[in-house]
């Protein structure tokens, strides 16, 4: 089931694209839909997205799968999305995320008992220069140390 | 266009500008490897096997997608190319399993078989390989996704050619695994084409798992029978069992694909219900006998019941509609010889006294080139799926299509309208039809059409024939038992006549054509199949019938041919109750794949058959039966000594149809509630029934009867509830005040409402 | 330095469309509208200024540019590439941030040469910042009546949409982006057909590099020659290169092209904590990495870094000090491209997986004789065997880590451990 808020939202997207061309709204849908769903996406609500865009279920499960910003099975209500490429890396990001895991008492790709954080090692994310970073939700937070880190971990809610 | 001239591997070769290289080294017969290429699929260019070294590019080009311009020279052979090659084969083979001998496909294996050639001896792969988990897909593909080399040739012909998306590659990387969405797996009418598609063992035939290697079996080429298309297919046997059936390859009639029908129907052909002995019934017991004894039991009853009485015209002959042109020929020419011209083989027409036949005359290859078509009362995706497969390639080439039906079907390609019309109904919008397209051709209109008032619907379809220069008008099945079939007919082909549209009568199928052709019809002095079960004939001769499946009045038939004071000889190929009910004598015929015979496709191809295997038991093909006793009747003109004999006799006396005419009667509507009866898709033959895996799939399931609430509240159903024994369905896909019902067990009221 | 797109990175609101104007922003494009500049005019502009392609190719822009059925009917597309994923590189999130008006003026201009009235902007889906700052940019520009239909009354229709990616590198190259803009897969396309022919939706399409769309206004209002005078012989202009990795102050820098790499390291405030340079990778983590000496005698252009024996790329500069373990860097690479791989070419598919399983094989301990010629073996492999230059971009690093720093795998298969950290 997809809300009619969220359906306004994806009609958004959908008017940027030929009239026959729905589909290339999926992306958008999908993390519209994910959004909703505790931000994870099941098959149902991946067959969903592909009736509201006219396109096959599997189609649209190609999407889902192919692309990194998709969750298939629970994460935390905030997802710590850690870089450890190569500018990170070379600054230390190894030991942050060890650091990240020690604090929170989880390993990546879990989630805290509380259901609030969940850490995912992730490919570089373009903000090299301000090696090591991490994102959640739409917010970058570059230059990390460990104390840092501290302060944001322990300003979610 | 002008040829261009390219050079390959030192050799001068001419091909067109701008075709990929691999057509051209496929003609020449230059071997390139390959495995994601497929002559009839878009090309992907993904599995890099076909790698060669084209001068002046300074990597190697896949053969699939290079396109050749003049003075090109390729090199197939040479260093760079068999490295590029071996390279990639390295790369396929280090995440294969390395286990071809437990591998189903091992033997026909593409994979395998490039291996030999451009693999190594030795592997310096020493990572754990990749295993992927498998999904159950369904009763007829097998899988076994760890051997997948990810080609994509079964997802691109699922979005291609099948129409229905179903494969598809998930995750990416390392991680990409081709397979369907959800759990209902693959349900295309079309499915098995992915076996013979994929290259390596991923996707086998589930129902011949583990049976036996590709080299132990003979193949055999022959026509499948269950439409009337005759898709040519292959037959491949062992110790005189068909194991396993895959397409065969002919442009004109299925390119290189076949319906699941044609391909798992033989598992029919070893149910437990085989008909093995002949048998006579003496005194209400059945006995097996040989077939001496029940050959000479059959003319003694002829005798004794009609020849001795000069009751000759008490004969009555009908024939299933699967049965070959040497079939119905010599069947009929026996009651002709005896005297009697009660021949027919039309058992589903609930009314045979006002018929009218539309022809066909447009050719499969054509309808890819129409640029229009307008389907009335057919869905051809479940009833034709070869059919429809050349009318998606159509519609994906541009061509428009309006449908006029009595229910909303799932069409996998783009209609431009889609009217849902109660088949009583059908006539009048066609007769707008009609007067739309005269006015527009400024020709009087007939006194017929003088009230008819033409609807917006009906203004469009007639706009859209008019308009094109190449269009098709196609007639389905399911307005055969309209009140007015005959006047839909006539006004079709007064419709195609006025706006030059050719015509494609989809409600000849089987082997119906053939049945025409050799006179397989009532004769002047004869009756038809509802005539003569109303007569108390004295004697019958009924080839393959299962009166529960095949009689529109099957409770009539059934009664009629239990007369305790005639004589019945059945010729089947499985047992059946009722069949043994009412008969004297049973004859087991060969079914499918066991019999030489000739198959009348929609083209008009005769295309003749041998036998792939030997019929079981004592079974024999029917028209060695039909000549056995036709010299034991001691009827003259039987001295064939094999069937091409009977099918040159056959062309020298074709039959005469009896076409449409112009008699348009639009008086005739009724408030009735309409039925639409019609057997599932994979139940209207007896090898069909029979054939185990295909009655598993979600269309072998199909057996519903679907309406609208406002009639299922007038007929006193509910949706948990049965009509004439099936399940009902209650939706606004089917037209008002009519019931379309999709049956795969047989009800005896065979739709008789 | 900061003379094109970071013109005004200093001023408050650099990206308001008022700053812009201010500097000159949107001069060009209303030139265009009052019908004083030719299509042609503006590619023999181009082709004066020496802007070559910023994503990493290289490809010369007005050329590209010329390349486009201008004079076909039926739709066309202009695509701007903001997928910026190849570790090192973050130049193009910062243009999105501080200058998102010179990217959709530019977009704007290659619309109007190119016949093409519509645009989409390929954001890449972390972006959320700079693509609100876009949509932002974007809303201002239709507001002021610079961008739609008919605009100004010109008979000149341009309308240009943000799309968001959603997480895969892959989708930066070009076809593979256009996929995903079609709501598929980002698969790259074989070519030919190439996107001029047959892009987005089928259609003739034009894609090109944030930061070359954000140069192009500048380049037609200064002139093609005052560009490429900004730069050296066969690489006009300036560029921004990304220095991040162990020096002092990590940032984007906008130089002239042919800036000396050991100026460019100044800049940067050298080598954080006084340590060594050890080894470059001058263009992205798909270039070849270079020795210290051979870096510190490089310049920063097309050519001095092609003779340096790596790749411009897109000007990501990730410099590494004495500490780093090579093994380490090229295994934590070696993820990437596995990680990355669309999964449709075999040789990358499981080329990808060979190559970092054997690392990461090597970097658990259990390195094996033969193991350098193995991973030598299978970059060769995969190398030009594949639709697109993933292929090669996961190959390059192996060969020239092995080439350049050959005794650390040495010593990592022989005692299980890193050379440099112990």
């Amino acid at each position: 089931m997809i809300s009619d808020q969220a359906k306004k939202q994806i009609d958004a997207w959908v008017a940027k694209y030929p009239e026959d061309r729905k589909s290339s709204a999926v992306m958008e849908a999908l993390k519209i839909v994910q959004a909703e769903n505790d931000n994870s996406l099941s098959a149902e609500s991946i067959q969903d997205v592909a009736d509201y865009l006219g396109m096959p279920g599997i189609a649209a499960a190609e999407v889902a799968t192919f692309y990194e910003n998709y969750n298939h099975k629970p994460v935390g209500k905030h997802v710590i999305r850690f870089c450890h490429n190569i500018s990170c890396m070379l600054n230390g990001s190894d030991d942050l995320i060890s650091h990240l895991e020690d604090k929170l008492g989880v390993k990546t790709g879990e989630v805290t008992k509380d259901g609030l954080i969940s850490v995912k090692k992730v490919e570089c994310l373009g903000a090299c220069v301000g090696a090591p970073m991490f994102q959640i939700g739409d917010q970058y937070y570059e230059n990390l140390t460990a104390e840092k880190i501290d302060e944001i971990v322990d300003g979610l809610k | 266009m002008a040829k261009i001239e390219i050079e390959i591997d030192g050799k001068m070769v001419r091909a067109k500008p701008g075709e990929m290289l691999i057509s051209v080294t496929d003609r020449e017969g230059i071997s390139v490897p390959r495995f994601c290429y497929h002559k009839k699929l878009s090309v992907a260019a993904s599995c890099r096997m076909c790698l060669v070294d084209v001068e002046g590019a300074p990597k190697p080009q896949p053969a699939c997608s290079t396109p050749i311009s003049e003075g090109m020279k390729i090199h197939t052979q040479n260093e760079k190319s068999k490295s590029s090659q071996k390279a990639v084969m390295e790369f396929l083979l280090i995440n294969h399993p390395l286990d071809c001998p437990i591998c189903d496909q091992g033997g026909e294996c593409e994979l395998q078989d490039v291996a030999v050639e451009y693999g190594s001896d030795v592997s310096c792969f020493s990572e754990g390989k990749r295993i992927v988990a498998d999904n159950d897909i369904g009763p007829l593909i097998q899988t076994d996704m760890t051997r997948c080399i990810h080609c994509t040739r079964c997802v691109r012909f699922g979005a291609e050619i099948a129409g229905i998306m179903e494969m598809g590659g998930t995750g990416r990387g390392d991680h990409l695994k081709i397979e369907p969405f959800l759990t209902e797996g693959v349900t295309s009418e079309l499915s098995g084409n992915m076996i013979d598609v994929c290259p390596v063992g991923a996707l086998t035939s589930k129902p011949f798992r583990y049976e036996l290697r590709s080299w132990q079996m003979n193949s055999t080429s022959t026509i499948a029978r269950h439409d009337l298309v005759g898709s040519n297919i292959n037959a491949q046997t062992y110790k005189g069992n068909v194991k396993r059936v895959v397409s065969g390859d002919n442009d004109a009639v299925n390119e290189t694909w076949i319906s699941d029908r044609d391909r798992f129907s033989y598992e029919g052909l070893s149910h437990e219900n085989r008909l093995l002995e002949p048998q006579i019934k003496i005194e209400g017991q059945w006995k097996e006998v040989g077939w001496h004894v029940a050959l000479d039991y059959a003319v003694k009853g002829l005798t004794s019941n009609i020849l001795n009485n000069h009751q000759s015209d008490q004969l009555g002959v009908m024939a299933s509609k699967t049965s070959t042109v040497e079939e119905f020929y010599l069947l009929q020419k026996i009651a002709r010889e005896i005297g009697s011209e009660n021949i027919d083989y039309r058992l589903n027409i609930k009314n045979l006294d006002n018929t009218a036949k539309l022809e066909s005359n447009i050719k499969l290859g054509g309808l890819e080139g129409v640029d229009h078509a307008l389907i009335v009362g057919s869905n051809p995706r479940l009833e034709q799926p070869m059919i429809n497969h050349r009318l998606r390639k159509a519609s994906l080439n541009g061509t428009s299509v309006d449908v006029i039906n009595s229910m909303k079907f799932d069409f996998n390609y783009q209609l431009n309208s889609e009217n849902i019309i109660a088949p009583n109904q059908i006539a009048s919008t066609l007769a707008g039809v009609l007067s739309s397209v005269l006015a527009s051709v400024s020709i009087e209109l007939p006194d017929y059409l003088q009230s008819i008032k033409v609807s917006k619907e009906s203004a469009s379809i007639a706009e859209k024939l008019n308009n094109s220069d190449n269009s098709v008008i196609v007639l389905g099945e399911h307005v055969v038992n309209a009140e007015n079939s005959a006047t839909i007919v006539n006004l079709i082909a007064q419709i195609a006549k006025h706006t030059n549209s050719t015509t494609l009568n989809l409600s000849t199928t089987a082997n119906s054509l053939a049945a025409e052709l050799t006179g397989f019809v009532p004769g002047s002095k004869g009756m038809n199949v509802n005539a003569m079960l109303e007569s108390d004939l004295k004697a019958y001769i009924l080839l393959d019938i299962y009166p529960e499946y095949d009689f529109h009045h099957a409770d009539k038939a059934i009664d009629a041919l239990n007369d305790k004071d005639n004589f019945v000889i059945s010729l089947n190929g499985f047992k059946n109750d009722i069949v043994s009910e009412y008969s004297d004598v049973i004859l087991p015929i060969a079914a499918f794949y066991e019999t030489s015979g000739t198959h009348i496709n929609i083209n008009g191809d005769m295309q003749s058959f041998a036998a792939s295997v030997v019929a079981p038991g004592e079974s024999k093909p029917a028209w060695k039966v039909f000549k056995v006793l036709a010299d034991l009747l001691k009827l003259p003109g039987f001295n064939y000594v094999d069937s091409t004999q009977i099918t040159e006799e056959v062309s020298h006396q074709a039959h005469n149809n009896h076409l449409h005419n112009e008699n348009i009667d639009l008086s005739i509507t009724s408030d009735n509630i309409n039925i639409i009866w019609q057997q599932s898709p994979y139940s209207i033959d007896a090898l069909l029934r029979h054939s185990g895996s295909l009655q598993q799939t979600k269309i072998g399931k199909l057996n519903f009867a679907y309406m609208n609430a406002s009639v299922a509240k007038d007929l006193g159903v509910s949706a948990d509830s049965k009509y004439l024994g099936v399940p009902v369905v209650i939706t606004d896909a089917v037209a008002d005040r009519c019931v379309f019902v999709n049956a795969n067990k047989a009800t005896q009221t065979g739709g008789e409402s | 330095m900061n003379e094109v797109c970071f013109k005004n990175l200093d001023k408050k609101d650099s990206w308001s469309l008022a700053v812009y104007e201010a500097s000159g922003g949107y001069s060009v494009w209303r030139k265009i509208l009052r019908g004083e500049l030719t299509p042609e005019q503006i590619i023999d502009e181009l082709k004066a200024s020496g802007l070559r392609g910023r994503g990493g190719a290289g490809f010369p822009t007005g050329l590209k540019w010329s390349f486009m059925p201008r004079n076909s009917a039926g739709q066309k597309y202009v695509v701007c590439n903001s997928d910026e994923g190849e570790p090192g590189t973050c130049k193009d999130r910062d243009i999105l941030r501080y200058n998102p008006h010179a990217v959709i003026e530019g977009m704007a201009i290659g619309g109007f040469v190119m016949n093409a009235t519509t645009g989409y902007n390929y954001i890449r889906g972390e972006f959320i910042e700079p693509f609100n700052r876009f949509e932002g940019a974007l809303k201002e520009a239709y507001a002021a009546g610079l961008l739609g239909e008919n605009i100004s009354d010109s008979g000149v229709d341009f309308n240009l949409y943000a799309h968001l990616g959603a997480g895969a590198y892959v989708c930066g190259e070009e076809t593979a982006l256009l996929e995903s803009i079609e709501g598929k897969k980002g698969q790259p396309r074989f070519k030919p057909p190439f996107p001029a022919n047959v892009g987005l939706y089928g259609k003739p399409t034009t894609i090109n590099n944030t930061e070359s769309f954000a140069s192009v206004a500048d380049i037609l209002s200064k002139g093609g020659k005052w560009f490429a005078d900004l730069g050296v012989e066969n690489s006009g202009g300036c560029k921004l290169f990304s220095v991040s990795g162990h020096v002092k102050n990590p940032a984007n820098f906008e130089v002239s092209m042919g800036t000396p790499f050991k100026d460019l390291l100044e800049m940067a405030g050298g080598m954080r904590d006084g340590a060594k340079l050890k080894a470059v990778i001058p263009g992205g983590s798909s270039t070849p990495v270079l020795t210290a000496d051979v870096a510190m005698a490089m310049t920063m252009d097309y050519d001095g870094i092609e003779k340096a024996g790596s790749m411009l790329g897109a000007g990501s500069v990730i410099v590494m000090d004495e500490s780093t373990c090579m093994v380490e860097t090229l295994t934590r690479l070696a993820h990437f491209y596995y990680d990355e791989s669309c999964g449709q070419c075999t040789p990358c598919r499981e080329g990808t997986g060979w190559l970092y399983r054997a690392l990461k094989r090597i970097t658990d301990g259990n390195g094996k004789d033969g193991d350098i010629e193995l991973l030598l073996n299978v970059q060769d492999k995969i190398m030009g065997n594949t639709i697109c230059a993933l292929g090669d971009a996961a190959a390059m690093p192996v060969e020239s880590f092995l080439r350049n720093f050959r005794e650390e795998f040495e010593y990592y298969i022989e005692h299980g451990k890193s050379m440099v950290k112990g």
